[in-house]
């Protein structure tokens, strides 16, 4: 499972457009939209940069569903699913070892914004502990739900579009890009049938309101459940997918 | 031993293979020859326990692959007809991952991975990523990383196709050198003249049946009496008659229980004719034609 583990890690740090998906354009992300909504009269500072850092944060978070699908279709066509089901890995550690490197990457991208947020704007980060959990199950649910797309997906193609589906909808269904209180009645009892928006909820919690493990409970068991939910589904395909790449 | 026992596979509604009965003896090389399309990979497939459902059942030394399967992948080492490595790593990563694998660590690992290096020759060029080899380096490493664990038995799917004759020379000499090893090879292709050349017994696949198997000699002996060939400018079904001829490349084959008497009877009726052929000589049936006869196939038809 390590060796598996490994060689896809290895695989994404050589992967300059994951460098750029994941870290360099949310960063370009923040640092435009805290511009652009610094200047408006009425809004505090805080406001903006709790809004928009963990924002992005979250959204971008969904786009390694994207490298998850493109990992698994090649593995799939270019016959590496076959040839290891020929050794004496069980399967389960292929798939184990496969998802490992894109939660160990993700957990890196939050990190990674969430201290360019301190650094640059002073962000408040609140109760680690909370933090981290929230953390975990953001990672959770973004690489569960990729890797029940990967396994249900016939091309890389049709990924990358339920992706862009999952990431830009949930986002704005979420509050993600605009807060949830200045949306229509309709959309803000929509936006709690959104992941992203408990996400986001989550560290609005920890952050503004100095909110500990006890005070994100309801968040963190909704991320939970909706990543064990991907994961369930990753599952249930995963013997399709193995069947498609045996023959 | 190796025990193929009714070994049948269906996709959906088609028939891949169908009543597969093979035996392959320890330490020797068997040869599985068809079109493409034949149902080779599949069994190949089924036999490196890739493919699982599928009705029969196969033995390893008396243990059944139904009930004995992460045994039996210990002892095999599959080489597929794709190239399966990952082409953004080095050799030695490549090694390193399926040594892994295979259940190897440590010392031991890097000790067959260097081993395997020096025999795939590309020990020069282990910290090269596999994006800069060449089609038959990468067919080498393809064959180095299923070596890794010595297995057994060795798997190996159409290994030199799309790749240049020297590179071909150089996976024969690996497999000549597993063969005096003591390994076990299964060996799938569809060009004939490789499995004869490498291998002790052959099974004739077609359209998703062994329609004929065998130590190889044993089969040339059977199916393959000897014929005549002749060719030349004149030569036809009427200059041949009453010897009946089928056509071959440039020429005919005169078919005959005794060929001697009807090379006599052949050259008689040319001098009467007044034609001189440009070739006339025995002809001993490759597994090629062996084939053609079985089937009305030829292997590069599908």
């Amino acid at each position: 499972m390590w060796a598996i583990a490994q060689v896809e890690f290895k695989k994404k740090i050589q992967d300059k457009g994951l460098w750029f998906w994941t870290f360099i354009l949310p960063v370009i992300f923040i640092v435009g939209f805290v511009a652009i909504f610094s200047g408006q009269e009425g809004v505090e500072y805080t406001e903006i940069v709790t809004q928009i850092i963990p924002g992005y944060t979250v959204m971008f978070t969904f786009f390694i569903m994207i490298s998850i699908v493109i990992a698994f279709v090649k593995d799939r066509e270019n016959g590496m699913v076959a040839r290891v089901a020929s050794t004496p890995l069980p399967i389960k550690h292929f798939f184990m070892g496969k998802w490992i490197p894109f939660m160990i990457l993700v957990l890196l991208q939050i990190a990674v914004l969430l201290l360019f947020g301190v650094l640059v704007y002073d962000l408040p980060l609140g109760d680690p502990a909370a933090l981290i959990i929230i953390s975990l199950m953001q990672a959770f649910i973004a690489t569960s739900w990729g890797m029940a797309m990967a396994v249900l997906v016939k091309t890389e193609n049709m990924g990358i579009a339920l992706t862009q589906v999952i990431a830009m909808g949930g986002a704005l269904l979420g509050g993600l890009w605009m807060p949830v209180e200045i949306m229509p009645d309709l959309l803000q009892k929509i936006s709690r049938f959104v992941p992203q928006y408990w996400g986001l909820e989550g560290y609005k919690e920890i952050i503004l309101n100095d909110g500990t493990i006890i005070d994100i409970w309801q968040h963190t068991l909704i991320l939970f459940a909706c990543g064990a939910a991907g994961i369930l589904i990753a599952l249930l395909g995963y013997k399709r997918y193995l069947k498609q790449s045996r023959s | 031993m190796i025990k193929i026992d009714h070994v049948s596979k269906t996709y959906d509604a088609a028939q891949a293979l169908t009543d597969i009965n093979l035996e392959i003896a320890e330490g020797t090389c068997f040869g599985l020859v068809g079109p493409n399309g034949a149902g080779k990979s599949t069994l190949m497939k089924i036999l490196a326990g890739i493919i699982l459902d599928f009705d029969g059942d196969m033995f390893f030394n008396g243990h059944g692959v139904s009930n004995e399967r992460m045994f039996i992948k210990k002892q095999i080492g599959y080489i597929p007809q794709d190239i399966c490595l990952e082409e953004t790593l080095t050799a030695r990563d490549n090694l390193l991952l399926f040594g892994h694998l295979y259940g190897l660590s440590g010392k031991k690992l890097h000790e067959r991975i260097e081993a395997v290096l020096e025999q795939i020759g590309l020990t020069n060029r282990s910290k090269d990523v596999v994006l800069s080899f060449s089609g038959g380096m990468k067919r080498r490493l393809n064959i180095g990383c299923a070596l890794l664990h010595e297995p057994a038995v060795i798997i190996m799917d159409e290994p030199t196709v799309g790749i240049d004759p020297q590179s071909r020379n150089s996976i024969f000499t690996i497999i000549k050198q597993l063969k005096a090893a003591g390994s076990t090879i299964i060996y799938s292709s569809h060009y004939m003249e490789e499995v004869e050349q490498l291998c002790d017994s052959v099974g004739l696949i077609d359209k998703g049946r062994v329609v004929e198997g065998g130590q190889m000699q044993e089969l040339l002996e059977r199916h393959g009496k000897p014929s005549l060939f002749i060719s030349g400018d004149a030569i036809g079904p009427k200059s041949l008659e009453p010897l009946t001829a089928m056509k071959k490349g440039d020429g005919y084959l005169v078919n005959s229980e005794d060929p001697m008497a009807t090379l006599e009877q052949l050259i008689a009726s040319l001098r009467s004719q007044d034609i001189k052929p440009k070739r006339l000589e025995l002809y001993y049936p490759r597994l090629e034609d062996i084939f053609f006869t079985l089937t009305g196939t030829q292997l590069r038809d599908v």
